[in-house]
């Protein structure tokens, strides 16, 4: 670890006039975010608002149009491709697909980064693969190959790979999508659990609202491409601002849009007929 | 005008294509020395991309050396040189049919299934899981298989000659009564190791080379969706059998050339 980690008063990620564009489409059209160290900090907002793409942008996975984001004081998007991947083993990821390999078992899995990064005895793999999958309840689906679990299963199968090799940070894409409520329980539990235990920082997507305020230290609600709000959960969730309520309280009518940018519904509509009476290709 | 910049998006994008096609190869190819720590990979990809195809080679090594066993003496034996047949048979073998039919087989049987792989690998994430793991997707996953499928190609194209040879003789000498002793025996003196053998391998080379660089670029390039990864499907056996077919004629005329 470099001398940054210790520098404990600034955030561990720093996102600064973020911009991102698919296309003509801004997914993030200049977002400042900061993300202290050890605490849980929730990215909520509508789905399709680039939740799943700011996490990739801060795993270096994808590179921003403009802005910068710093992970323990490296500019991730600088760094070479070494530093990049030693930095990444600091940071787990679990995907909203759960990503398994899916030509190993659940076992192999687990132990995968484990195998591929560090010189461990075959013995303590197996204990350290252990401890997590029983963590996540699957001690005993150790055997089962990633095409035999549930969505539910899956995911929790790598969460467990996403926290066996002890990372600095852990980011949750929907970690509690397709859990029952027995699994969720314990997921709600886990997360702030392996975040004290070792002094982690998290950062959880999700759209379970209830869920995530209790865990969340920080709460940043994104949309359009704007962080419409962030502060300390508490002031979130009795923020009363409209934006903020529309999402908290799913309400379908607000300035949040529900929908993915259209004309209006009934133009489009007249269109596709007056194309028709025409017979001209819309 | 609306045609013309088509045409020009078209082109770039296809350049494009080109690029990241060779920045792909150099990034496969910086993994060769992890690979050589790490043996057992490659271990496993030559049993999935060579053995597993050595079926389909066999057999298809075994008819195609019986048709031309057939043919050949059709013909030879209008001149009333059927002792010729073996040359025929083993030179048309070694120096064409050989690493071509087994490319195009190759392409067929292991390009489509390491495209398929691959593109899955991507459209389920899990290349980009494995990023995230800090593990290089390319080098741990598409170098070992590029390798395999570079020493692969040789040794299939050997079977498939060898066994074609061996079919070549069940029907001309089995069948149709041609002597044994001048069916091997012509075969040995007419059949040069550098002239023809030398050179069949070099192509089976080169094709071994282009067919799986193929097969892994239409994987890794591929749209991630189930359509895209069957378009990328097709493309690699489409563009592997026509590349195949050009090299074929541009390494003929300049081995055989003068
Ligand atoms: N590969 C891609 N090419 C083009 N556009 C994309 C691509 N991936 C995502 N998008 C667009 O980017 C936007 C953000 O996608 P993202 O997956 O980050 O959403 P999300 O906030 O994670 O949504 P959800 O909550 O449904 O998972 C989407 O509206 C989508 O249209
Ligand atoms: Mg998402």
């Amino acid at each position: 670890m470099s001398q940054q980690s210790d520098n404990s008063n600034e955030p561990l990620v720093k996102i600064r006039d973020l911009r991102f564009y698919r296309g003509e489409r801004a997914i993030f059209d200049g977002i400042d975010i900061d993300i202290p160290r050890g605490s849980i900090t929730a990215i909520m907002g509508p789905s399709g608002t680039g939740k799943t793409t700011l996490l990739k942008l801060i795993g270096g996975q994808l590179r921003p149009d403009a802005g910068t984001i710093h992970v323990d004081g490296q500019d991730v998007h600088k760094l070479n491709n070494k530093d990049l991947y030693k930095l990444r083993m600091r940071m787990g990821m679990l995907f909203q697909s759960g990503a398994l390999l899916t030509d190993i078992n659940v076992f192999e899995n687990v132990a995968y980064p484990l195998r591929e990064h560090t010189r461990l005895p075959e013995s303590i793999i197996r204990k350290l693969v252990l401890i997590k999958l029983e963590a996540v309840g699957l001690r005993g689906a150790r055997d089962l190959m990633p095409s035999e679990l549930s969505g539910g299963m899956a995911r929790r199968a790598a969460l467990a790979r996403a926290i066996v090799l002890d990372p600095k940070m852990i980011m949750y894409d929907e970690p509690f999508t397709g859990q029952d409520p027995i699994s969720m329980g314990v997921l709600v539990q886990l997360i702030p659990r392996l975040n004290k235990a070792s002094r982690l920082t998290s950062i959880v997507v999700s759209h379970d609202v209830q869920e995530t305020t209790n865990i969340a230290d920080m709460i940043y609600v994104i949309s359009n491409g704007k962080v419409i709000a962030g502060g300390p959960s508490k002031q979130i969730a009795n923020s009363t601002s409209f934006w903020v309520r529309q999402f908290m309280d799913g309400l379908p009518d607000g300035p949040v849009p529900f929908h993915f940018p259209a004309k209006p519904l009934e133009a489009d509509i007249l269109e596709k007929a007056a194309a028709h009476k025409t017979g001209a290709t819309p | 005008m609306e045609r013309l910049a088509q045409l020009g998006r078209a082109g770039i994008a296809s350049l494009q294509r080109l690029g990241r096609g060779h920045l792909l190869l150099l990034h496969m190819f910086s993994g060769i020395t992890d690979l050589i720590r790490r043996p057992k990979l490659l271990i496993a990809q030559l049993y999935s991309v060579g053995v597993l195809s050595m079926l389909i080679i066999t057999i298809s090594g075994l008819f195609v050396g019986m048709v031309l066993g057939l043919q050949g003496f059709y013909i030879l034996s209008q001149f009333g040189a059927e002792e010729a047949l073996g040359v025929m048979v083993a030179a048309s073998l070694v120096r064409e049919l050989g690493p071509v039919v087994t490319a195009l087989l190759f392409a067929g049987r292991a390009g489509s299934a390491l495209t398929a792989e691959i593109g899955l690998m991507k459209a389920t994430e899990q290349l980009s899981g494995l990023e995230m793991m800090a593990v290089d997707p390319i080098k741990r996953i598409l170098t070992p298989r590029f390798i395999a499928g570079l020493l692969s190609m040789p040794l299939l194209a050997a079977i498939f000659s060898a066994i074609g040879v061996i079919g070549g003789h069940l029907v001309g000498v089995g069948l149709l009564g041609v002597d044994e002793g001048a069916y091997w025996s012509q075969m040995q003196a007419k059949i040069d190791l550098h002239e023809d053998i030398y050179n069949g391998v070099i192509k089976s080379i080169v094709f071994g080379f282009v067919c799986t660089w193929i097969a892994l670029f239409q994987g890794h390039d591929c749209v991630p969706t189930s359509e895209g990864v069957s378009r990328a499907t097709t493309r690699t056996v489409v563009h592997s059998a026509l590349a195949i077919l050009c090299l074929d004629f541009v390494l003929t005329a300049l081995m055989f050339g003068e």
